[in-house]
């Protein structure tokens, strides 16, 4: 199992109805995109972060090691904004306001990021995709994606460990071996794959299939008073954001 | 590549979402009339899109010495055809957001015509064209990945291009600006992918000629076939 999906299983909000955290998490994210970065993303960025850490309990080092990867995407990406090309300072130059937008979209993407971490860390995809039949995705489509979901960590489990059998067979000593390798890994994560899906295809033929694949939910009514103040929350950041836009530099 | 949550300004977010919803609902359609006629696909396409989703956790070095991993969108669209990698390529980008927090949800929309239409249909294409020239199976995976890589990656370039114009030379300047930088890297990738996608083609070949026969990839297509109905 990977790691946030992992704590999503262990999350405290794990029996909260998914609509009340994509609410939250999501609309975070919204507020993180569309609100001014300055002031707004910091604020986002900070509620989020206080969110995440205390009621939904999310252990600091996990939320550390999923966060850094897309903020080392929003650094790199961020970079580039601080050159021009072209133009009277010559081919490459920096650019007038290069630092300032490279602060705003840093700051808008690693609160926007944190925002769908909160959603992540406190949400198994297993929980929402049986729900999103009743969002309007064709039902063959969720089935298709939850065969996916499960068979996906399988094959991660079985790359891991003809990875770990390549290496002991001296499979990554020379560069030629290392693409040996991975073309085999390749091909031995297609066998499995198929062969897996065949196995479940047996197995369900064996229990009357009949194209649907059922899944049991835990019952988890949504709460009203937590929407009530999640919009509070997010209605709370958009003003407090438009009112500190007018006064801080 | 895949552009970060909160990457693309509110505006363009939604106008990629909505340029490459066209080709996912087509996906859907295709899908889901296989799906009705033939409910054992499920399984098979289900398995399908998690060795998608595999491919791309595979790490392929690369000339600098780091690593990176291959976009899996050309194997994928020669093995499945590009409508169904359209909905396999969503779930896949829904899927390493939320598990893996690569890529976002509000960037999806940007994220799927890049990786799960563009890519597909360029790489397809290519394939498509170099065997109906009589070019052999394994030339025709590798320009097949090839390109499909490196669509990916041009459309990426034109999207942050369009998202972030250069202050001096404009739209034009931009994509010269990030063209340039994933092309240092994208070019050697893209290589580096479509060799690894004939290699991994010839081990197929080898273990699993039934598959490649079934999905149309090895010999003549069955003559009556929906989009997508080999996966």
């Amino acid at each position: 199992m990977l790691p946030i999906d992992a704590a999503a299983h262990s999350s405290r909000w794990r029996r909260r109805h998914p609509v009340e955290k994509a609410a939250l998490g999501l609309g975070l994210t919204l507020c993180a995109v569309c609100l001014p970065p300055w002031p707004g993303a910091p604020l986002v960025a900070a509620a989020t972060l206080a969110v995440l850490l205390g009621p939904a309990a999310v252990p600091g080092r996990q939320l550390w090691r999923a966060f850094r990867i897309p903020l080392g995407f929003c650094v790199t990406g961020a970079v580039p904004l601080l050159f021009a090309v072209g133009g009277p300072g010559g081919p490459v130059s920096w650019a007038p306001d290069g630092p300032v937008h490279a602060g705003e979209l840093l700051l808008r993407t690693a609160s926007a990021s944190l925002g769908v971490l909160l959603f992540a860390f406190t949400t198994p995809v297993s929980d929402v995709l049986p729900r999103l039949v009743r969002a309007g995705v064709p039902a063959p489509v969720v089935d298709v994606a939850l065969v996916m979901y499960r068979i996906v960590f399988l094959l991660l489990d079985a790359q891991a460990k003809v990875r770990r059998a390549q290496a002991a067979r001296l499979g990554a000593t020379t560069r030629a071996a290392v693409w040996r390798s991975l073309a085999g890994l390749g091909a031995t994560s297609f066998v499995r794959a198929f062969d897996r899906a065949q196995r479940l295809q047996n197995g369900l033929a064996g229990r009357g299939y009949d194209g649907t694949l059922r899944v049991l939910l835990p019952g988890a009514p949504v709460s009203r008073p937590f929407l009530a103040a999640t919009g509070a929350l997010l209605c709370g950041l958009v003003a407090l954001t438009l009112v500190l836009e007018r006064f801080l530099p | 590549m895949h552009i970060a949550e909160g990457y693309l300004p509110p505006v363009h977010a939604a106008a990629w979402g909505v340029a490459s919803a066209p080709f996912v609902v087509h996906g859907v359609r295709a899908l889901t009339r296989e799906v009705r006629a033939n409910p054992e696909s499920t399984l098979l396409l289900g398995a399908s899109g998690a060795f998608t989703f595999v491919l791309s956790a595979l790490k392929l070095p690369s000339v600098t010495g780091s690593c990176s991993h291959p976009t899996g969108t050309g194997l994928g669209a020669i093995l499945f055809r590009p409508p169904i990698m359209a909905v396999l390529g969503t779930i896949t980008l829904l899927f390493q957001a939320l598990l893996l927090a690569h890529g976002g949800l509000t960037t999806l929309g940007a994220n799927v015509f890049s990786m799960a239409v563009v890519g597909p249909w360029a790489g397809y294409g290519t394939y498509l064209l170099c065997r109906r020239s009589g070019a052999p199976l394994m030339v025709g995976v590798f320009l097949g990945a090839f390109v499909a890589d490196l669509s990916t990656y041009c459309v990426t370039s034109v999207q942050l291009a369009l998202a972030f114009p250069d202050p001096g030379s404009g739209v034009a300047g931009s994509l010269a600006k990030f063209g340039g930088i994933f092309a240092l890297t994208q070019i050697p990738l893209a290589v580096s992918e479509g060799l690894l996608t004939v290699l991994v083609m010839r081990l197929l070949a080898q273990s699993s000629k039934g598959d490649l026969l079934r999905l149309g990839v090895l010999g003549r297509p069955e003559p009556k076939r929906h989009e997508g109905a080999a996966a």
